[in-house]
């Protein structure tokens, strides 16, 4: 039985964009294009359905259970529609961009969709942007992400972006090098990416003493970048994971004197989502935006090829920022001239043409929602 | 955007909060008088920090505000954490108040000749409908979940279901319905909980909460 009499149910997650919102969007997205084109990131535009072993094979494995699936009648394959654009980007550099000469550097805004809203971003089709520096493993190119993504979202106007420096990798170096078994680590990323210093302790603490005050200390020195990094030196590190945390120390200092005036923070424990990154990774907040604004780091793409980028989202993003004052919006008498409409846009108003004569202009001014309306050739504003 | 900068502490009503009081206190928490009158029908009370409010809700909902960034601190059970899996919420401390365990239990005379080995299906009542899943989802058997929101022990003697999957303190209220506790499925106290976003974005003054908060926890 289909009890869904009322036409404009939308299933779960999903949703009309109206004025303002969708035009708001619309030129956020170009905003932000227009940003990372500046900064040598040339667009490309993956499709919205792929096959589904190349869209989930390798890291895409962890997106398997949000992907939707369709029946292709042509090939009488699978396909998948994207949950996530950043592994389409890695697919294009790997194939058929495979000769241009590295790094890379490719740009990308689409949407996508996913099977389960998640409760804090229950819409299952949003818009994401994003960045893919491809081809090197400098130090650099770390910094490059990071520093493009604040540019480009304080681009926008939002003052309060605070970006959150993570090392994945980090864990996996601290726990193997002091002996922690490997069948541990699952229960071990729940516990410290609730930051559960009780659940770490229960977990390690007979057994493994030394990697649980490692681990414990790891998991308190979440704040302000210099200060958690120079906490980390002071650790007794096992020497792979004090390499790894030599290079955050790098990335961090490099930030500092690219931009002394952007909200660093460090957080050595966050691991969720950054199942397949291999360096340094980063998180974007801003004060009072419910979520994140976007995440990025490093990766190795399927060619094995060194590379780091981020995504931003366009959900989250849009609660960060402020619409535009609405443009003066005028309306008028039938029949006006093609020049005149083109002198008054000119002069910023957007026109809207009556398309009947009316008795009073100024009411019907008011009904379809003009602020101002022509009258005997001069522009006359209308009281609210 | 100024009451937004205000720092909201979601505490939950009930038993947790009478053992809470005192770690506030010595926390240097105050808040106004109308928060310890019962009669009081206020629900956000402000404190002798003019950058903290309290709000006294439900022990499910304090976990809810925390996790949705309405609240940026609270306390929460971690039966309540458990349940619910936010991925927004961090839990640095424990407060070490509030214990009890999470257990499963049956009419006595039903736990001497039940042999769990052979269950493929049963049938629970319970608050904690996830908790409880997972839990025989673990060993093979699939848990149909009857969520009561309390009374749960008077579920087996009227015929609801067999079994309960609820908070055990002492145990009283289990013998004196005839029920005993047969599977112990984790041990609860209360945490401290930060809204992640909050934690990231405002770091300095979470932290100096979080330490504050340790170390009472640490004293008691």
């Amino acid at each position: 039985m289909n009890d869904n009499e009322h036409k404009g149910l939308l299933p779960a997650g999903l949703g009309d964009m109206l004025p303002p919102e969708a035009a708001l969007e619309a030129s956020v997205i170009e905003q932000l294009m227009a940003r990372l084109a500046a900064n040598g990131y040339d667009r490309v535009k993956p499709p919205l359905v792929e096959f589904e072993e190349s869209l989930l094979t390798g890291a895409g494995a962890q997106m398997a259970s949000q992907t939707f699936r369709l029946m292709d009648p042509v090939s009488q394959r699978m396909l998948g529609v994207r949950s996530d654009m950043t592994l389409q980007i890695a697919r294009i550099a790997a194939s058929r961009l495979r000769d241009v000469g590295r790094p890379l550097r490719l740009s990308y805004a689409g949407q996508v969709l996913r099977v389960k809203g998640s409760q804090l971003r229950p819409e299952r089709q949003f818009a994401q942007i994003g960045a893919e520096l491809i081809g090197s493993d400098s130090v650099e190119a770390d910094v490059e992400a990071v520093l493009l993504s604040a540019l480009a979202l304080r681009s926008l106007g939002i003052e309060t972006l605070s970006v959150d420096l993570n090392l994945p990798t980090l864990l996996a170096a601290v726990g193997s090098g002091a002996g922690v078994p490997d069948a541990k680590f699952p229960k071990l990323h729940d516990a410290l990416e609730r930051k559960d210093e009780a659940g770490v302790r229960a977990l390690l603490g007979k057994d493994h003493a030394p990697a649980m005050e490692l681990f414990v200390a790891l998991l308190r020195m979440v704040g302000p970048a210099e200060a958690v990094v120079a906490k980390i030196a002071g650790l007794d590190l096992p020497p792979a994971a004090r390499v790894e945390a030599k290079r955050l120390a790098d990335v961090v200092k490099r930030l500092r004197n690219a931009d002394a005036g952007l909200k660093l923070t460090v957080d050595p424990v966050e691991y969720r989502g950054f199942e397949y990154h291999t360096g340094v990774s980063f998180t974007l907040f801003a004060l009072g935006v419910r979520g994140e604004l976007g995440r990025g780091g490093r990766y190795v793409t399927r060619d094995g090829e060194a590379a780091t980028g981020f995504t931003l989202y366009m959900d989250t993003i849009l609660q960060a920022v402020k619409a535009p004052a609405a443009k003066r919006r005028l309306l008028l008498p039938a029949n006006t001239a093609i020049a005149e409409r083109q002198r008054l846009q000119k002069e910023g108003f957007v026109t809207v043409t009556a398309l009947d004569d009316v008795e009073d202009i100024k009411s019907e001014a008011r009904r379809v929602g003009c602020s101002h309306a022509l009258i005997g050739g001069a522009v006359v504003a209308l009281s609210q | 955007m100024s009451d937004n900068e205000k720092l909201v502490l979601a505490l939950p009503k009930g038993r947790i909060l009478k053992e809470a009081a005192p770690l506030l206190v010595k926390a240097g928490i105050e808040a106004e008088s109308a928060f310890s009158d019962p009669d009081s029908r206020q629900l956000r009370f402000s404190t002798n920090h003019p950058g903290l409010d309290i709000i006294r809700v439900r022990s499910f909902d304090a976990a809810t505000f925390v996790a949705f960034g309405a609240a940026q601190i609270g306390i929460a059970g971690n039966d309540v954490l458990m349940e619910f899996d936010f991925p927004e919420i961090y839990a640095p401390v424990d407060l070490d108040i509030g214990h009890c365990r999470l257990a499963v239990a049956e009419p006595a005379d039903l736990a001497g000749e039940d042999n769990p080995a052979r269950w493929s299906h049963i049938r629970i009542a319970t608050k904690y409908p996830e908790i409880t899943r997972r839990h025989f989802a673990a060993r093979g058997v699939q848990a149909e979940c009857i969520k009561l929101n309390g009374a749960m022990e008077l579920a087996p003697s009227l015929g609801l279901c067999h079994r309960i999957v609820d908070l055990v303190d002492s145990g009283r209220t289990l013998r004196e319905n005839g029920l005993v506790e047969v599977e112990h499925i984790a041990n609860v106290t209360s945490r401290l909980i930060v809204n992640r976003t909050a934690l990231k974005t405002r770091a300095t003054t979470i932290n100096a909460w979080i330490d504050r908060f340790r170390e009472v926890a640490r004293a008691a």
